[in-house]
C-alpha cells in the first residue's frame, strides 16, 4: 500500500512536470505576447526594454526553466493586465468557484444517483422514462443555453432570484463565502443549478446503465433466490457494485466542472476563476492562463489520486497482491 | 400422487414472449418429489431444465413467465403467489445454487456479510450471532478454517470453495428443497467429485430434497435416485436412476447415452454421431509453397519449452522497483520446461485441469504464443521466428479452437473466413476460390450454398464445422485441437468427433488434441500426456495411462471422473 | 438464401425503437434542410446589402421591408431569423461533422496503431492521450481557439484537437479487447499478414463502440462550437453559427426580445438531442452486457 502511494506520488510529479512544459510551450509559443503589453505606437527602445524585462528575448527553453524555477518558489509571475502576482489573483478568486463547483457536483450526485438507480431498476415505468427524457435533455442542451433560460425564467419573468453576482458573503477561515448567508445562497442557486444540470444528467445515465447491468447479473438472481428483499438487493448489492464506476466519474467530472464554470460564471457574472480565465484569454494574459491551466492539471491529478485511494476502499479485488 | 410428496409439479409451462414469437421453454412438465429425495434433471442446452428450476421458485425474468400449470410445495400452490409471499419461501423453504460461483457471489462483499444478508432476509439477528451462524454454516460445508474465511472476499477463494460458500448460503435456514443448476459444470473434475460426495452426504444428513440439474448424465448418475430426461421443454422419460440409465425406454435417452465416447470402443465412430455421407476433402495438386523440411528429423518437437507471463509494468514502476520502492511484479510460469515429440500421423491427447498449462502449451505448438524458452520445430524447421515480434513461419500447423462463436470473425461471411488464408498464401487463385470453399463446406458436411452466410446464422455444431474447414483449407499436416467439443452438447460432440476422425484418416493428419474430458481423449488418441501445474507428469500409450496410471495425480484424476452404470444388454 | 448481414440485423433492431427512428428522421431532415438552405431561406443572411436596420429586432410575424413575413422575427442586424437559423445550422453541422471526422481519423488511427504496436510505443502513445484527457475538452478548445484566432479552420482545429483523444482511447480499448479474441488469434496463426488482420478483422469489429463515440462527439462538437461562439472566441459575427446567433441575442433577452436567442437555441437543441437519442439507441444495442 505504501509503495503504491509512493509510486503514485512519483507519477504525479512526473505528470505535473510534463504538463507544465506542455502548457508553457503551448501558451507562449503561439502568437506574440508583446503586442498585448505595449501599444503599437511606442518607440522601439521601450519595446526592446519591455521585451527584456519580461525575459521574452531569451530562447523558449530558457524562459521555461526560469519560469519553472520561479514556480517552485510559488511565483507564477505577474498578470500583464492586473499587474498583481498571479498566484494572489487566482487565490482571491478560487473560493467563489470552489463553492459553486462543489455545490453543483454534490447536488448532482445526490439527486442523479438515486434517480438513475430507479430508472435502471424499473426501466419501463413512466417515471423512469421521464427521468431519462430529462437526462437526455441535460446531456444535450449546452450549459450556456440552460443558463439563459434560467435567467429568463427566474430572474426576468418570475423575478424571484437574482440574475448575477455573488450576493452577501461571510468570512470563514479568513475567506469570504456566499453559502453562509441567505442572500448569498439565493445568488448561488441559479448558477449552481446551471452547472449541475449536465452532471446530473451524466450521473443519472451512469447509475441507470450500471443498475440495468447489475440487475441482470447472477449476483442479483442469487440474492433473490436467497430471499433477500428488493430493497436490500438494491441497497447492499447494486449500490455497492455501481459505486466503483460512479466514483471514477464523480472525480473526473469535478475537474471538468471547474472548466465548465467558465461558461456559468460568464453568464451569471460570478466573480470566480472561470470569469478570470475568459477575461485573460481575451486579453492574452499569458501568466494567468499558464497558472490557471496548471491549477486545473494539479486538481485533476489530486482527484485522480483520491479516486485511486477510493478504489482500494471500494473494490477488495484490488487490495490483494499489491503493495 | 402420494400425500408424502414434498413438491408436485403439474403440467407446468413457462413461455418467453419475445419479438420473434413465443418460445415455450417449458411446455407441460409434471413430476413429483418426496421429502429427502434426490432427483436429477438432465437435458441438452435449450431443453428447458434450468427454466424449470427457476419456475419453481418464481424467478423468471421478463419477457418470460409461468404460463400455466401448478407447482405445489407441501401442498401449497406457488404459481399464483405474490412476489413477497414467494420471497418468504425463498432461501427458507426452497433455495438454489447456480452454475458459476464467481458470478453469483458479490465480489465487493465479504463472505460473512453475504451470509448475514441471507440470514437477515428471514429473521432479525445481531451481528455477533450472524457471525457465529456464518462460521457454523461454513464449517458444515467442510470449509477449512471457517473463522478466517468469513472475512474473506470471494476472489480470495478457489472455485470449489466459492461453490461451497454458495451451498452454505443455500443451507442456512434448513430448507426442505435445494435446486442446484449445473453446480459443478464450471469446476474441475476433481473438485466436482468432492462437491458431489459432500452434497450427497449433506442432503442425506439433513433430510433435504434435492433437484440436481445437469447436462452430464454421469454426475447425475452419481448423486440422484430418480432421473427425468428433458427435451424441447418436455420430460421424455422419467424413473429410478438405474432403470433410466441402464434400460432407457425413450429413443432420445438411448441416443444421449450412445453418443457418449465412454460407451464406444476407442477409435471407432460413435454410434449416434451420424457420419454424414460427406464429400471427400478437396486436395490441391499444385506443389505447396513451402519446403517440406528435413524428412529425417523427428516430426513435431516441443523442445524444453517454457512460457512465463509477466504482468505488464510501466517504466516508472520499473524505476520504483530498481530503487526498492516497489516489490517486483509477479510473473506466472504457465508452462515449465516441457519436451514432447509427436511422430507423423499420431494423435496425441493433452489432458489436465484448468490452470495446468495445457492451453498455453497448445498455443505455443500452434505458433500463437512464442515460448519464453525452448523451441517448437516441425520437420526440423522452427514454427515461429525469434526476435522482438515473433511471427509464425509455417502454414503446415493449423488450429481448431474451443468456442466456434469466438474463433470466427462475426463480421465476415464464412466463405471469406475459409478462403482468406489459402488466398493470402497463394494456395488457390481467385478463379478457384469459390469452388474450393464449396468443396470444403461439403467435406465438413455443410450445404455448399451457405458460404455467403455469417457465423450467427449457424448453430454451435455447424460453426465448429466451419472452423474445421477453415483450418483444414490451409492443407496442414498437423492440427492442434484446443477443446474443440467442450462447448457442445453431447449429441453434437459425437458428430464433430466422428467428423474429425474421418478427416484425420482421409488426410493422414497428425493431431494434438487438448481436452479436460478424459473420455474424449481416450476415444480419439493413441497416446496421452497428462499436464499438472505447467509440467507433463505422465505420458504414454492411452490404454496404458488409463488402465495403469503411474503418477499420483493421474490416479486421482481418473478416480474423480464420475462413471455411468454399465448398460444392461 | 436470406440476406442477414450484421448490418441488416442491426438496422432491424434499431427500427424497433420508435423514438430512435424518429430522432434519426429528424437528424436526416435537419441535415437536408441545412444542405438546401440557399433554396429554402427567404433571405441570404450573409449579404449585408440586403439587411436593413429598420427591420432589426422585430418580433415573429413581422412583415419587413423585403415584403415577406419574418416568421421567427429578426435579429439585431435586421436579419430574417428563420434564414439565419438555416444558415447557422449549416455552419454548426459543418463544424461538428468536419471536426468529428478529423478527430475520428486521427484518434482511431492512433488508438489502433497503439494497440497493434504494443510494448513501449503503445505505452507512450496512450500516456500522452491520457495526459490530454486530463484537460477538459472545453478548456482545451477554448485555449487553442483563443491562441489560433477566429476563423473556420482554426475552430475546426481546436475542436478536433479537443476531441481526438476520446476516439483514441475508445479505439485502443476496443482493439486491445479484440486482439485477445480467438478469431484474431486464429487469423494470426494461419498466418495472415498483420496488416490484413488489423484492417479486415480488428477494425470492423471495433466499429460499434466507435460509432457510439462518434455520434456523441459530433453532438459535443456542435455544442462546443456553440459554446465557444457564445464566449466570443468562435466564428466571426459575419457568418454566425447557431451559437453565435444565440450569443448575439443574449443582450436583448433581458429586455424581453426573447426570440433572437431562443429560436436558434431551440434549433440547436433539437439537433443535439436527436443525435444523442440515435447514439443512445446504438449504445444499448452494442452493449453485450444487456443481452441475455
Amino acid at each position: 500500500m505504501l509503495t503504491h502511494v509512493l509510486e503514485r506520488i512519483l507519477q504525479a510529479l512526473a505528470v505535473m512536470l510534463v504538463m507544465s512544459a506542455l502548457v508553457f510551450i503551448g501558451v507562449y509559443a503561439i502568437g506574440n505576447p508583446i503586442d498585448v503589453l505595449i501599444g503599437p505606437d511606442v518607440s522601439q527602445d521601450i519595446r526592446l526594454e519591455t521585451i527584456a524585462r519580461y525575459g521574452l528575448d531569451k530562447p523558449l527553453w530558457e524562459q521555461y526553466f526560469t519560469f519553472l524555477g520561479r514556480v517552485l518558489h510559488g511565483d507564477f509571475g505577474r498578470s500583464f493586465v492586473f499587474g498583481m502576482p498571479v498566484l494572489e489573483l487566482i487565490l482571491s478568486r478560487l473560493p467563489a468557484t470552489l463553492e459553486l463547483t462543489i455545490a453543483a457536483v454534490v447536488g448532482a450526485a445526490l439527486i442523479g444517483v438515486p434517480a438513475g438507480i430507479y430508472a435502471g431498476y424499473r426501466p419501463d415505468s413512466a417515471l423512469a422514462k421521464t427521468i431519462m427524457a430529462i437526462s437526455i435533455l441535460g446531456f444535450s442542451v449546452p450549459t450556456f443555453w440552460i443558463g439563459l433560460v434560467l435567467i429568463m425564467t427566474f430572474a426576468v419573468e418570475l423575478q424571484i432570484l437574482p440574475a448575477g453576482g455573488r450576493g452577501d458573503t461571510a468570512a470563514l477561515l479568513g475567506v469570504e463565502w456566499s453559502f453562509l448567508t441567505a442572500n448569498g445562497l439565493s445568488h448561488m442557486l441559479l448558477p449552481a443549478a446551471n452547472l449541475a444540470f449536465f452532471k446530473l444528467a451524466l450521473m443519472t445515465r451512469l447509475a441507470r446503465a450500471g443498475t440495468r447491468e447489475v440487475m441482470l447479473s447472477d449476483t442479483v438472481k442469487f440474492a433473490r433466490a436467497a430471499g433477500l428483499s428488493e430493497w436490500t438487493v438494491l441497497r447492499r448489492h447494486v449500490l455497492r457494485l455501481i459505486s466503483i464506476p460512479l466514483v471514477t466519474v464523480f472525480g473526473l467530472e469535478f475537474a471538468s466542472t471547474l472548466a465548465f464554470a467558465v461558461v456559468t460564471e460568464t453568464i451569471f457574472s460570478w466573480p470566480g476563476i472561470g470569469k478570470l480565465i475568459i477575461d485573460s484569454i481575451q486579453s492574452l494574459d499569458r501568466p494567468v492562463m499558464v497558472a490557471y491551466l496548471m491549477l486545473v492539471a494539479f486538481v485533476f491529478i489530486m482527484i485522480n489520486f483520491l479516486v485511486d485511494l477510493a478504489y482500494f476502499a471500494l473494490d477488495p479485488r484490488l487490495r490483494k497482491g499489491r503493495g | 400422487m402420494t400425500d408424502a410428496a414434498l413438491l408436485e409439479v403439474t403440467d407446468l409451462s413457462t413461455h418467453f414472449f419475445t419479438r420473434a414469437g413465443v418460445v415455450k421453454a417449458v411446455d407441460g412438465v409434471s413430476f413429483s418429489l418426496r421429502r429427502g429425495e434426490v432427483m436429477g434433471l438432465v437435458g441438452e442446452s435449450g431443453s428447458g431444465k434450468s427454466v424449470t428450476g427457476f419456475s419453481i421458485i418464481g424467478l423468471i425474468d421478463p419477457p418470460g413467465r409461468v404460463a400455466g400449470g401448478s407447482v405445489k410445495l407441501e401442498g401449497r400452490e406457488l404459481t399464483g403467489l405474490l412476489q413477497d409471499e414467494l420471497r418468504a419461501l425463498r432461501g427458507k423453504t426452497v433455495s438454489m445454487v447456480f452454475q458459476d460461483p464467481l458470478m453469483t457471489l458479490n465480489p465487493v462483499l465479504t463472505i460473512g456479510e453475504q451470509i448475514r444478508l441471507a440470514l437477515e432476509a428471514h429473521r432479525k439477528i445481531t451481528a455477533t450471532e450472524a457471525r457465529r451462524r456464518a462460521i457454523e454454516g461454513l464449517a458444515q460445508v467442510r470449509i477449512p478454517d471457517p473463522e478466517a474465511t468469513v472475512d474473506f472476499y470471494p476472489h480470495q477463494l478457489s472455485g470449489g470453495m466459492r461453490q461451497r460458500v454458495a451451498i452454505a448460503i443455500a443451507l442456512l435456514h434448513g430448507p426442505k428443497l435445494i435446486i442446484c443448476d449445473e453446480p459443478t459444470t464450471a469446476l474441475d473434475v476433481s473438485i466436482q467429485a468432492e462437491i458431489l460426495a459432500e452434497m450427497k452426504e449433506l442432503v442425506a444428513e439433513l433430510g433435504t430434497a434435492l433437484i440436481w440439474i445437469s447436462h452430464d448424465l454421469a454426475t447425475v448418475a452419481s448423486i440422484a435416485q430418480h432421473v427425468a430426461v428433458m427435451r424441447l421443454g418436455k420430460i421424455v422419460e422419467e424413473g429410478p436412476m438405474l432403470d433410466v440409465l441402464t434400460r432407457p425406454q425413450h429413443p432420445y435417452t438411448r441416443a444421449l447415452l450412445d453418443a457418449l465416447p465412454s460407451r464406444t470402443e476407442p477409435g471407432t465412430y460413435l454410434l449416434r454421431g451420424e457420419v454424414p455421407d460427406a464429400a471427400p476433402p478437396p486436395r490441391l495438386t499444385a506443389a505447396k509453397a513451402e519446403p517440406a523440411g528435413d524428412e529425417a528429423a523427428p516430426y513435431f518437437v516441443l523442445d524444453d519449452v517454457s512460457k512465463r507471463f509477466e504482468t505488464r509494468t510501466g517504466s516508472l514502476r520499473a524505476l520504483a522497483e530498481k530503487l526498492g520502492l516497489a516489490k517486483p511484479a509477479v510473473s506466472v510460469l504457465a508452462v515449465d520446461s516441457v519436451s514432447l515429440t509427436v511422430p507423423r500421423g499420431e494423435a496425441l491427447g493433452l489432458v489436465g485441469e484448468s490452470g495446468s498449462g495445457k492451453s498455453t502449451l497448445g498455443r505455443m505448438a500452434a505458433g500463437i504464443y512464442a515460448p519464453s524458452a525452448g523451441t517448437v520445430r516441425l520437420s526440423g524447421q522452427p514454427v515461429m521466428s525469434t526476435g522482438e515480434t515473433p511471427r509464425k513461419l509455417t502454414t503446415r500447423v493449423q488450429t481448431i479452437f474451443q468456442d466456434p462463436f469466438a474463433s470466427l470473425d462475426p463480421r465476415m461471411r464464412i466463405g471469406d473466413s475459409i478462403s482468406e488464408g489459402p488466398r493470402a498464401h497463394g494456395l488457390v487463385d481467385r478463379a478457384q476460390t469459390d469452388a474450393y470453399v464449396r468443396d470444403w463446406l461439403g467435406a465438413v458436411g455443410l450445404d455448399p450454398a451457405v458460404a455467403g452466410r455469417y457465423p450467427h446464422q449457424f448453430s454451435g455444431g455447424q460453426r465448429q464445422r466451419v472452423a474445421i474447414a477453415r483450418a483444414l483449407a490451409m492443407q496442414p499436416d498437423l492440427v492442434i485441437c484446443d477443446e474443440p467439443v467442450a462447448s457442445l452438447d453431447v449429441s453434437i460432440q459425437a458428430q464433430i468427433l466422428n467428423l474429425l476422425m474421418r478427416l484425420r484418416s482421409e488426410l493422414g493428419l497428425t493431431l494434438i488434441f487438448i481436452s479436460h474430458d478424459l473420455s474424449v481423449v481416450r476415444h480419439l488418441c493413441e497416446r496421452v500426456a497428462v499436464m499438472y501445474r505447467g509440467r507433463i507428469v505422465e505420458e504414454g500409450p492411452a490404454a496404458e495411462v488409463y488402465d495403469r496410471p503411474r503418477h499420483d495425480y493421474t490416479k486421482r484424476l481418473l478416480a474423480a471422473v464420475p462413471v455411468l452404470p454399465a448398460a444392461a444388454s | 438464401m436470406r440476406k442477414d448481414s450484421p448490418a441488416r440485423r442491426f438496422w432491424a433492431e434499431f427500427r424497433e425503437s420508435r423514438i430512435a427512428v424518429a430522432a434519426l428522421a429528424l437528424v436526416v431532415a435537419l441535415v437536408g434542410v441545412a444542405l438546401l438552405a440557399p433554396l429554402i431561406a427567404p433571405q441570404d443572411p450573409y449579404d449585408l446589402a440586403k439587411l436593413a436596420l429598420m427591420d432589426a429586432r422585430r418580433p415573429p410575424g413581422f412583415v419587413g421591408s423585403g415584403g415577406y413575413v419574418h416568421w421567427l422575427g429578426t435579429d439585431a442586424q435586421g436579419r430574417d431569423l428563420f434564414s439565419a437559423i438555416l444558415y447557422g445550422l449549416r455552419i454548426s453541422l459543418q463544424m461538428g461533422l468536419v471536426a468529428g471526422a478529423i478527430a475520428f481519423v486521427v484518434g482511431v488511427g492512433l488508438g489502433i496503431s497503439a494497440a497493434y504496436l504494443g510494448g513501449r510505443r503503445e505505452a507512450f502513445i496512450m500516456r500522452v492521450i491520457d495526459l490530454q484527457l486530463a484537460f477538459p475538452a472545453i478548456l482545451l478548445a477554448l485555449v487553442i481557439s483563443a491562441l489560433l484566432g477566429q476563423g473556420k479552420a482554426q475552430l475546426i482545429a481546436a475542436l478536433a484537437a479537443a476531441q481526438y483523444a476520446y476516439f483514441a482511447r475508445t479505439a485502443h480499448g476496443a482493439a486491445s479487447a479484440e486482439r485477445g479474441k480467438d478469431y484474431v488469434e486464429a487469423a494470426l496463426s494461419t498466418p495472415l499478414p498483420a496488416r490484413q488482420v488489423v484492417w479486415r478483422h480488428i477494425l470492423p469489429n471495433c466499429l460499434p463502440p466507435l460509432i457510439v463515440v462518434a455520434t456523441v462527439q459530433v453532438a459535443n462538437a456542435i455544442a462546443l462550437e456553440a459554446t465557444l461562439s457564445f464566449l466570443g472566441v468562435g466564428l466571426p459575427v459575419t457568418e454566425p453559427s447557431l451559437g453565435a446567433l444565440i450569443a448575439n441575442g443574449f443582450q436583448y433577452m433581458l429586455s424581453g426580445r426573447y426570440w433572437i436567442s431562443i429560436y436558434p437555441g431551440l434549433a440547436l437543441i433539437l439537433l443535439i438531442v436527436a443525435i444523442n437519442l440515435v447514439g443512445d439507441q446504438i449504445r444499448d444495442q452494442v452493449n453485450p452486457r444487456l443481452k441475455r
